[in-house]
């Protein structure tokens, strides 16, 4: 559906030379894919989105919708942003104030080429628009007046009302606030299945992320460092960066070991002790850093049995928390402490000796 | 029981916050006076310096003329002589002809370079701007004079017709209503072209963007998004623009006046100028302008308070992001070095021509062999004008400081919602409604009524420059004023210091950026302000701009440009010394 080729696009900024934007980004979604950039600010996430979208012209690279060529550098094709037919929200959302809701949503209508409408057609695709992101009734109003919530969703409903084969939203849900944002996050995740719409969505919030996606592409510094579904981002990330970006983890460092199995090495901590683990990729080799979730480990009491498939480290309660839907716990594993989510009813106290088990499936080793 | 902390922004004050409900009014009474005295005593103030002028202005239009200058009784005469005369139609036509058409010419102008500056990828735009700033710093007698001479009879422009398309003809008459428009219309076009500017420079490019990803093609966005956008601003600023073409003397005086076009200005100064003055009429002529300035300002009000709704919802653009012009680009770049041309360079020529030659002759080569400097000589060796320089440097520096003075207090009042600051808020914006001329006139009557001898004296200048120019110091102060945090104080006033050591040791150091650059500001108006001092200005209190004005009627052109342009480089030098040190000081104080 939405195939990316080696996208390139690098600023040229004053006094520090070229720098920013994004470099060989490449890859494919499938029809109503819900594919997210996640990454830190200032990554390139925008800038890529830019790119496909037109408001942005590309270094080098190519983009293609279906069987369209958006871009391509090679032969020299660029269709202007007006003629691509992509829907898109902006993160100020961009709501005309001039203009009242349904003129707002009106607008792609009457001005897309080749789309000839009545004045009727226009105001039942406008309605249908409104309805589904649950503004019906709302046409009349001054676009001035609406709240954070309402100004997005008909930003989304513009977005929609030309039927576009692709939607961009660049962090749609950073300008609201937390409860309202986990409620838009539902929503939007329902109103893109509905309709099915291949979407492309940025932001820096790994839990949003996660969520919501279907495919995740995590950017550092302008390139893509890893895609994958959500569950293969968080269990097993390419690389440090991912790891550390894409929720919390444990970090032991150590030096890599001999073949103990298929896909499984030895891994040896630097006191000697020593681990099975998994290999995050291929090029892992030599002095390297295992990261294991903190959800994934289950504390025990000291001298309990191991269980199979499973790495054992001992150490001592220094913290403990009850937060209600968990118990978090950090242990003293000799030189290091080690972040524990464990269940509410798991209660350890400050000082007590415990093992901690955690599979070697989701001990992962990584580069430095 | 109200805490201490409970009073907002004001200073803690126990008696002020106990209420004694038991002991009768006098208690509250006092403590209201005690939190409330420097409000009152800056509003008692604001209200002498503003209120009289208005009351002098209403009972002399509608009091018989008596010779001795004491008012007569009621009458309506005056009002009943300007509408039965034929001059009020006349002139208020032309006041409003001049002005819509003056106001279009700076619009339009104004407008195109700003958005080519702003939102294209114009080529240099570095020249717009620096164009725009020098143009900004030179007295407008002085850009008249050499418009009035490049578009003149000796000007190159009727000289180039005669030489080689008609030796007889004079296609251009300066002297005109077309001149005038063009004159004043250039005038304010810097102006236009900055404000402008921060409005197409704050605009939402994602508003556009919208658009064009909607489907929208490049001239229909900017006509359906962007113009719609910006035009609250734009109709604000044409307003304003309007307004000060309705109250300019200037041009009027200059251009206007010799070829008998008479506008409202012109009519009122002619009126105290003859012999003897009549002060009734040129009064009922100021209200009736007057009342015209007040509802425009009144409109005005409301159309900027909807421009900034308008703005209030615009997000964080990111970058600008311009429209690319493709082949136009050249185009655009002429635009840019018409502006340079007409509003810099030309005059500029003008003027040094007309300072180097012995008496005004058409610029040709033939003539370069009579320059000489003697212009320049007669000006830097006369002691009269060095007095005079100094009188109007002694006058723009007292204006400025006591301007400054009155609104940092009133400023703090009115932002910090203190005891009669709505008052004075309100106080501080009528003198808006006076044109530099109507003021003038109220003042003069004033000064005639007065028991003190202020007539003719330089204080009297000094007075009507503060009253005039407060509105624009409060401005300043009040927006200084609101981006210091109102805990600074309250911390100073826990500390245990008074209303006034918080002043002078919290507000007043942090504010100073912004009572430095409102200082700058009246300073350098006052330096070039005309039309107050010509009618106030008494033999011993003459000012620089004055000076001019009586040259150039006097035909003496090459004086005027001599003097003018010693005196604006004198002042852009001022300006930009002011500049650097306040940069230094900053610097220091705050670090960055
Ligand atoms: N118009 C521009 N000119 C110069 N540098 C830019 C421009 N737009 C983005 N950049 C730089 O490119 C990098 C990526 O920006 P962006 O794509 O906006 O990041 P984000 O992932 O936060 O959306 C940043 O370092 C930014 O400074
Ligand atoms: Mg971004």
């Amino acid at each position: 559906m939405l195939n990316v080729r080696g996208l390139t696009k690098v600023y040229a900024n004053k006094g520090d030379g070229p720098s920013g934007g994004v470099q060989e980004a490449s890859f494919d979604l499938q029809p109503a894919t819900f594919f997210t950039l996640l990454g830190p600010s200032g990554c390139g996430k925008t800038t890529t989105l830019r790119c496909i979208a037109g408001l942005e012209t590309p270094d080098a690279g190519s983009i293609r919708v279906a069987d369209t060529t958006f871009f391509d550098s090679a032969q020299g094709v660029s269709v202007p942003m007006n003629l691509r037919r992509i829907g898109m929200v902006f993160q100020s959302y961009a709501i005309w104030p001039h203009m009242t809701v349904f003129e707002n949503v009106a607008f792609p209508l009457r001005v897309t080429k080749g789309e000839k409408l009545t004045g009727a057609e226009i105001g039942r695709r406008v309605e249908e628009a409104l309805e589904r992101v649950s503004l019906q009734g709302f046409g009349g109003r001054s676009a001035t007046r609406l709240s954070g919530g309402q100004q997005q969703r008909v930003a989304l409903a513009r977005a929609i009302v030309l039927r576009p084969r692709l939607l961009l939203l660049d962090e749609p849900l950073s300008n609201l606030d937390a409860a309202l944002r986990d409620e838009m996050r539902n929503e939007l995740r329902r109103l893109q299945q509905q309709i099915g719409i291949t979407t492309v969505y940025v932001t820096h919030d790994q839990t949003e992320a996660l969520e919501m996606s279907d495919q995740i592409a995590v950017m550092e510094r302008g390139r893509i460092v890893q895609i994958g579904a959500p569950r293969d981002i968080y269990f097993r990330p390419a690389n440090a960066f991912v790891a550390g970006f894409v929720g919390t983890t444990n970090w032991l460092d150590g030096a890599m070991g001999e073949a103990c199995g298929p896909g499984i090495r030895q891994f040896r901590l630097g006191d000697g002790r020593s681990l099975q683990c998994i290999l995050g990729n291929q090029q892992t080799t030599g002095g390297a850093r295992i990261s294991v979730r903190p959800e994934k480990v289950v504390l025990r009491r000291d001298g309990a049995p191991a269980a199979a498939a499973h790495n054992r480290l001992d150490g001592t309660v220094v913290f403990a928390g009850f937060l209600g839907t968990m118990n978090r716990y950090q242990v003293d594993i000799g030189g290091s402490t080690m972040q524990v989510y464990d269940a509410a009813d798991a209660a350890f106290t400050v000082g007590e000796r415990v093992a901690l088990d955690f599979p070697v499936a989701d001990t992962v080793a990584l580069d430095g | 029981m109200p805490g201490i902390g409970a009073e907002g922004s004001s200073l803690p004050s126990p008696a002020g916050s106990l209420p004694a409900p038991a002991i009768g009014w006098q208690r509250p009474l006092r403590a209201w006076l005690k939190r409330g005295w420097l409000g009152l005593l800056v509003a008692t103030i604001m209200a002498l310096l503003v209120l009289p002028p208005v009351w002098t202005l209403l009972q002399t239009s509608f009091s018989a003329t008596q010779t001795d200058l004491s008012y007569g009784g009621l009458t309506l005469e005056h009002y009943r002589s300007l509408i039965q005369g034929r001059n009020l139609g006349n002139a208020a036509l032309n006041s409003v002809t001049f002005a819509l058409l003056a106001t279009l010419v700076s619009l339009c102008f104004g407008g195109v370079l700003a958005w080519l500056v702003e939102r294209t990828d114009v080529p240099m735009k570095g020249l717009a701007y620096v164009t725009t700033i020098i143009s900004l710093g030179t007295p407008y007698i002085l850009y008249v004079t050499a418009w009035l001479y490049l578009l003149g009879r000796a000007g190159p422009f009727n000289d180039f017709y005669r030489s080689w398309i008609d030796a007889e003809a004079m296609p251009f008459n300066v002297n005109s209503l077309g001149g005038m428009v063009l004159i004043e219309g250039f005038l304010w076009s810097p102006l236009v072209f900055l404000m402008l500017s921060a409005t197409f420079r704050a605009a939402n490019a994602e508003m556009e963007e919208a658009a064009r990803m909607s489907g929208a093609s490049i001239p229909q966005t900017v006509w359906r998004i962007s113009m719609r956008l910006a035009w609250p601003a734009i109709l604000a600023l044409a307003l304003f623009v309007f307004i000060r073409n309705l109250e300019s003397f200037e041009v009027p005086a200059l251009v206007g006046m010799p070829g008998r076009v008479d506008v409202l200005t012109t009519e009122i100064y002619r009126s105290i100028k003859e012999m003897p003055p009549r002060l009734g009429y040129a009064s009922a002529y100021s209200v009736v302008m007057l009342l015209m300035v007040g509802v425009l300002l009144f409109a005005y009000g409301r159309i900027s308070r909807h421009a900034e709704r308008y703005a209030s919802i615009t997000g964080k653009g990111y970058r600008p992001r311009p429209f690319r012009l493709g082949r136009a680009r050249w185009l655009a770049g002429c635009v840019i070095l018409f502006n340079f041309l007409v509003v810099l360079a030309l005059p500029l020529c003008a003027l040094l021509w007309v300072a180097f030659m012995p008496f005004m002759r058409p610029m040709r080569w033939s003539a370069v062999k009579f320059l000489t400097t003697k212009q320049f000589d007669a000006v830097l060796s006369s002691p009269h004008y060095l007095s005079l320089g100094v009188n109007t440097l002694v006058i723009a520096v007292c204006t400025a400081t006591i301007a400054m003075a009155l609104t940092v207090l009133a400023g703090w009042l009115a932002a910090r919602r203190q005891v009669a600051g709505g008052v004075i808020d309100q106080l501080v914006t009528v003198p808006l409604v006076f044109p530099g001329l109507v003021l003038g006139v109220a003042l003069l009557e004033l000064s005639l009524k007065s028991p003190l001898p202020l007539y003719g004296t330089t204080w009297l200048i000094m007075l009507a420059f503060t009253i005039r120019y407060m509105p624009y110091g409060m401005r300043y102060a009040y927006a200084g004023v609101l981006q210091i945090h109102p805990e600074l104080e309250q911390a100073a006033g826990v500390a245990g210091a008074t209303t006034g050591t918080t002043l002078r040791r919290i507000v007043v150091p942090l504010l100073w950026p912004s009572i430095a650059s409102g200082w700058l500001f009246i300073f350098l108006i006052c330096a070039k302000e005309m039309s107050l001092p010509l009618l106030l200005a008494g033999p011993d209190s003459q000012t620089i701009s004055v000076a001019m004005f009586d040259l150039w009627s006097n035909g003496q052109g090459g004086e005027v440009a001599a003097l003018g342009l010693l005196w604006a480089a004198l002042m852009t030098l001022f300006a930009s010394g002011f500049y650097a040190i306040m940069r230094r000081h900053a610097a220091k104080t705050f670090g960055h």
